[in-house]
């Protein structure tokens, strides 16, 4: 059981900046989720953790004690790779134990530590195997499988469940959870898929371009983006940004006029509102000619093209309009979010 | 095995292939069998200047010792000449090269493989310009402070030679074979517990045995097939198997016994084949190594 601290971590190659000033507390016990684009420095974060790759500036404490000079095996910590890393000479029911052999964990217990591992991922029938006679699907299971193994301090879970099927993506993604729950060990876990993120996180980390954009509660991140980056990032589909301007408190912009905005400053903004907080009405804040139509099975997708951007808008499912047919829409002001123009920062409202 | 769609050829193309099988396997195999059919006559036979089918027929042979086959050459070169003593000396020779180059191959290659600087790269291309050098010329540099020293003629100072010649051909085979292993083995060994060195011998080395087994074999047949540098640096009396073949076939001024080079070649041949057969699972999954990633 350990918290973890990022102290002004860095992780750059020549001048290509990989991780910038990441500062991060996360709290004993919590599981935090990395999210962002691929690229953007997820793996190289979790390596780091993991002592893989040396950092270049700042430091890293696990349990309050600085692990940076530390061996990737004195950091006490489990992590599944991205890329599985299976010894390919052993068997599953091998790679499983490799951890409690090599860490002199008794022998009488190895075997059914193995098998609970196992079980929690449904390995059974695939004990005897090598790891070149699976899926990979099932290779990653037994990544997670020889993660799980041991009682470390610390998980790292780089896309554990990317190759999964649909189904057993959700149920092991409840075992994860409910894993969790009864260990209680503190959890890095990288994810591109919003969903994961969304049920699985205490917390979670949007990144950018190596760059923390924001650090909070799901709920927080759907809510309150921070950033026009975490805006459009996050959601499916993600938040409608549309560049205009801030007159007298009546945002402006092609085809778009939103009054209700007291207290804010005149100049240019970008507005940011849901597709599924807006409804289609007889008259409204948008008024454009639809761009295209989808349906989603219990809704309609209904986009125009409104401020210079594709704006799309949330339908009842029985909605239906011709391309071209001009459409309008209700957006109230106290659906919408505002971000500085030039910075993309989040303009707090009064 | 299972057959797969590349397996099935059409007929005329079988054929072609298993005709130039058969046609190849003659011509290889051709000369030793020869070697070895000739080692069984007598020199008069096997050499003869009346007439080829001789040695075939072995007139000679019966004529000189009473039966068409003969062991006299096999007689004269290990009993008589002591060819077991340059036996001897090539299984030092060449168990020690073998053990020292694949040693330092192994280590090196696979700290070479997992650096990050470009150093790595450097010795790599140093050990390939030695490589290409033919042996001599690096032998004849040694000669004479090897006899300044004192050092010339020992088996020893044979075997370090050997491994200098060596060294770079094993570090470049085994570098590359470690360059195929994923990284992602190590660290996932490390994460797992162990230290570099314990995922070098738990996880690495289990993979890449076949590699090893092939550099290893290639070392082998270095030094045991070596007659430059054995020939340069050792006293006549402490000869490896090679050059003591040389030495049966006598010089202008001795006359030598051709029949007893002839039956030492074919008794240092047998152990080729049967080491080939023996590891020839291993070879062929190190040669076509790269199959390791899980
Ligand atoms: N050894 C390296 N040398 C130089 N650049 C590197 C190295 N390793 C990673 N990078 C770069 O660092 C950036 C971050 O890589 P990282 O693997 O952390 O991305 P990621 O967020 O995990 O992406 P993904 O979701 O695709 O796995 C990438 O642009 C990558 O090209
Ligand atoms: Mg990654």
């Amino acid at each position: 059981m350990a918290d973890i601290q990022l102290q002004n971590l860095s992780k750059r190659w020549g001048t290509f900046v990989g991780v910038q000033t990441m500062n991060l507390h996360i709290a004993d016990g919590e599981f935090l989720v990395l999210l962002g684009p691929s690229g953007c420095g997820k793996t190289t974060t979790m390596r780091m953790i993991a002592g893989l790759e040396d950092t270049t500036e700042g430091d890293i404490l696990i349990g309050g004690a600085r692990v940076n000079d530390l061996e990737p095996k004195d950091r006490d910590i489990a992590m599944v790779f991205q890329s599985y890393g299976l010894y390919p000479t052993m068997t599953v029911y091998e790679n499983i134990r490799f951890p409690l052999k090599v860490r002199g964990i008794p022998q009488a217990e190895h075997h059914e530590r193995v098998m609970r591992a196992s079980a929690t991922v449904e390995l059974d029938d695939f004990l005897q195997r090598k790891p070149a006679a699976l899926s990979g699907g099932q290779r990653q299971r037994v990544a997670l499988a020889r993660a799980i193994v041991r009682k470390p301090k610390v998980f790292l879970m780089d896309e554990p469940l990317s190759n999964l099927d649909a189904k057993l993506r959700v149920s092991t993604r409840a075992q994860i959870k409910n894993l969790h729950h009864e260990l209680k060990t503190t959890t890095i876990y990288v994810t591109h898929d919003q969903i994961e993120a969304m049920t699985l996180a205490d917390r979670v980390v949007v990144m950018n371009k190596g760059a923390v954009q924001q650090v909070g509660t799901p709920l927080d991140i759907y809510d309150r983006p921070a950033n026009t980056f975490v805006a459009g990032f996050i959601g499916s589909p993600a938040m409608n940004l549309i560049e205009g301007r801030m007159t007298g408190g009546v945002f402006e912009a092609d085809r778009v006029r939103i009054p209700g905005f007291g207290g804010i400053a005149d100049g240019p903004v970008t507005l940011g509102f849901r597709a599924e907080d807006a409804r289609i009405a007889d008259t409204g804040e948008i008024a454009a000619p639809v761009y295209s139509m989808e349906l989603l099975g219990d809704a309609s997708m209904a986009t125009v093209q409104a401020g210079g951007a594709l704006v799309a808008i949330k339908a009842a499912k029985d909605f239906m309009a011709q391309i071209g047919q001009p459409i309008a829409a209700h957006v109230p002001a106290d659906i919408c979010h505002l971000f500085d123009a030039a910075t993309g920062q989040r303009i707090e409202r009064p | 095995m299972s057959t797969t769609v590349a397996d099935r050829r059409p007929a005329s193309l079988r054929l072609a292939l298993g005709a130039f099988l058969v046609f190849w396997l003659i011509l290889a195999a051709f000369p030793f069998l020869w070697t070895l059919w000739g080692s069984f006559k007598v020199e008069g036979d096997f050499f003869s200047r009346a007439d080829w089918m001789n040695a075939v027929s072995g007139t000679l042979t019966e004529a000189e010792t009473g039966a068409p086959f003969t062991g006299d050459g096999y007689y004269g070169a290990w009993v008589q000449e002591e060819f077991w003593r340059a036996g001897l000396n090539t299984v030092i020779v060449t168990v020690s090269v073998v053990v020292i180059s694949l040693t330092f191959g192994t280590l090196g290659g696979y700290a070479l493989s997992r650096s990050p600087y470009r150093y790595a790269f450097w010795l790599l291309i140093i050990a390939l310009v030695f490589r290409a050098m033919p042996p001599i010329t690096l032998v004849s540099g040694y000669l004479l402070p090897f006899f300044e020293w004192n050092l010339w003629g020992h088996l020893p100072t044979t075997i370090i030679v050997l491994v200098a010649i060596n060294q770079p051909f094993t570090l470049w085979m085994l570098t590359s074979f470690f360059r195929n292993i994923p990284k992602d083995l190590d660290e996932s060994a490390m994460v797992d517990g162990c230290s570099r060195f314990q995922a070098f011998r738990h996880v690495i080395i289990p993979v890449m045995w076949p590699g090893v087994i092939t550099t290893g074999l290639f070392s082998f047949l270095l030094a045991y097939n070596d007659f430059a540098v054995t020939s340069m640096l050792l006293s006549r009396e402490n000869l490896t198997m090679v050059p003591k073949i040389e030495s049966f076939l006598g010089t202008t001024q001795t006359r030598g016994n051709v029949m007893f080079a002839v039956a030492s070649v074919v008794s240092v041949t047998a152990p080729l084949f049967i080491l080939v057969m023996f590891f020839q699972r291993q070879i062929v999954s190190g040669l076509t190594a790269g199959a390791v990633k899980g």
